[in-house]
C-alpha cells in the first residue's frame, strides 16, 4: 500500500542525501494522509471503521493512479482522498472489475478532498481511480484511506 | 456597513464552496480495465473483520465456537513467527466478534511476546496495552482499531528493519486464519452469499506473487513452500465465474485448516 517509499529507501540505504529527500517526500504523504483522515472523521461517528493502512504517492496535474481493492458484498465502504496542497483539486471514483462506474451518487469532491462511496453488488476486486485534476504544484502528494461498516 | 461586508464575505465563501462542488467533472461511466491494470497500485489485504462483518450480516454466527488462544509454540525461525503473528492477530478479531474479554486479553499478551521474538515489540507495546484496556471496558470497536494498529505497526517496524517479506507473511498468516474461519462458518451453514465472500482471486494472486519472491524462506522454512503449493490448489476453486459450491468451500476449509495447524504446531 504505502510501500513505494519503503522500497526506495531500502535500495538507497547508504545514500544520505537521497534518504533526506525521501524523508521529506514521506512527510508530505503523511501530511496528505492526515487530510484524508480529516475527510473520514465525520463517518467514524456513523460507525465506519477506518483502516490504518493507506495508499499514497504523488501525481502531476491531470495524472491518475489506479488502486485495486478487494471488497465484500454485505459491507459498505467509503474511500477518502486528501492532499496537503490546499489549492489542488483531486477526485476519486470506484469502478467494478468490468470497468463500470460502481459508486453511489453521494460520492463527493471538494477541492483538495474527495470521497467515493460504494455498497458492492458483488464480492471481488474493484478499481479506485485517484486523480489530481488541477494543482499549482508540479507534483502533488496524495493519500487514500478507506473505511467500512 | 460592517454587517454588509460580513454578509458579502460569507456569500463569497458560500459561492466559492458551491463552485468547488459544482465544477467537479462527471466521472466517466466506463473505463478500460486492461489499460488501468498496468498502472495499478498494490492490492491491500483486507482486515479479517471485514469478512467477518459481511458474514455476520447473513445470519447469526456463534463466534465463541471459533475463539482460540492456545498457541504455545516456541519457534525460532522468523518466517514462522511472522506467519503465527498474523494468525494470532486474526484470532484477536475472532475473539472480538465473540466479545470474549479473557481471550482478547490473552491474545494481546501473546502478540507482545511474538513481537518481542522478532525485535518489534517496542512498536506495539502501547497498542497491546490499549487492546487489554479495551477488552476490559468492552469497547470492541477500540479493540478492533488497536488490533489493526498493532498489525500496521509491526509491519512498518519490519519494513524499517528491511524485513518486508516477513511483513508480507504477517498478512498471509492473518488471511489464512480468516479464510479458515470463513470456510468453517459457511461449511456449517452453506449460503451462496457466504460462499461468494471467498471470491478473492486477485488477493490470492497477490500472495502467490509474493511467495514466488521468497526462495530463501522456502529453503529455510519448508512450510512456506507448502503454503505456496496449497494456494495453487485453492485458486481454481475461488477464481470461478460460477457460484462457489459447498464442496469447494469444504475443500478450502480442509486446506486452510491444514496450513493453519502447521503454522501453530512445532514440526
Amino acid at each position: 500500500m504505502n510501500g513505494c517509499f519503503g522500497l526506495v529507501s531500502r535500495r538507497s540505504l547508504f545514500v544520505v542525501p537521497l534518504l533526506a529527500v525521501i524523508a521529506i517526500a514521506r512527510a508530505s504523504v503523511d501530511d496528505a494522509q492526515s487530510f484524508a483522515l480529516q475527510a473520514a472523521e465525520p463517518y467514524v461517528k456513523e460507525g465506519f471503521q477506518v483502516r490504518e493502512d493507506y495508499w499514497g504517492g504523488d501525481l502531476g496535474a491531470g495524472e491518475k493512479k489506479a488502486v485495486r481493492q478487494q471488497l465484500f458484498k454485505g459491507n459498505e465502504y467509503w474511500f477518502w482522498l486528501g492532499t496537503e496542497v490546499d489549492r489542488a483539486k483531486v477526485s476519486v471514483h470506484i469502478y467494478d472489475s468490468e470497468g463500470k462506474l460502481a459508486e453511489e451518487t453521494d460520492s463527493w469532491q471538494k477541492g483538495h478532498f474527495a470521497a467515493a462511496h460504494i455498497i458492492p453488488k458483488s464480492t471481488g476486486s474493484y478499481f479506485i481511480i485517484v486523480a489530481v485534476e488541477d494543482s499549482p504544484e508540479e507534483r502533488t502528494h496524495w493519500a487514500l484511506v478507506y473505511g467500512f461498516r | 456597513m460592517i454587517q454588509f461586508c460580513t454578509l458579502l464575505r460569507l456569500n463569497a465563501a458560500a459561492l466559492f464552496g458551491l463552485s468547488l462542488v459544482a465544477v467537479a467533472a462527471p466521472a466517466p461511466q466506463h473505463i478500460d480495465v486492461q489499460k488501468v491494470s498496468t498502472t495499478v497500485e498494490n492490492v491491500v489485504v483486507p482486515r479479517p473483520d471485514e469478512v467477518f462483518g459481511a458474514l455476520n450480516k447473513l445470519g447469526g454466527v456463534n463466534w465463541k465456537e471459533y475463539v482460540r488462544t492456545d498457541r504455545n509454540s516456541n519457534f525460532t525461525e522468523r518466517p514462522r513467527i511472522a506467519l503465527l503473528l498474523g494468525s494470532v492477530i486474526a484470532d484477536g478479531f475472532i475473539a472480538v466478534q465473540a466479545e470474549d474479554t479473557p481471550a482478547v486479553k490473552e491474545i494481546g499478551q501473546r502478540v507482545q511476546s511474538l513481537a518481542e521474538r522478532i525485535n518489534v515489540k517496542s512498536s506495539i507495546t502501547q497498542h497491546a496495552k490499549a487492546i487489554i484496556e479495551g477488552a476490559d471496558k468492552k469497547k470492541w470497536d477500540n479493540v478492533r482499531r488497536e488490533l489493526d494498529r498493532t498489525q500496521n505497526s509491526v509491519q512498518e517496524a519490519m519494513n524499517e528493519l528491511h524485513d518486508q517479506k516477513l511483513s508480507q507473511l504477517v498478512s498471509l498468516g492473518g488471511w489464512l486464519r480468516g479464510t479458515e474461519i470463513l470456510t468453517a462458518v459457511v461449511t456449517k451453514n452453506y449460503k451462496t452469499e457466504g460462499a461468494e465472500l471467498l471470491h478473492q482471486p486477485d488477493l490470492l494472486g497477490h500472495f502467490e506473487a509474493q511467495l514466488n519472491d521468497m526462495p530463501e524462506f522456502k529453503t529455510q522454512t519448508p512450510l512456506i513452500d507448502q503454503i505456496h503449493g496449497a494456494l495453487t490448489e485453492v485458486k481454481p476453486l475461488i477464481a470461478t465465474p460460477q457460484k462457489i459450491s459447498p464442496e469447494a468451500v469444504r475443500k478450502i476449509n480442509e486446506i486452510t485448516t491444514r496450513l493453519d495447524s502447521a503454522i501453530v504446531t512445532k514440526q
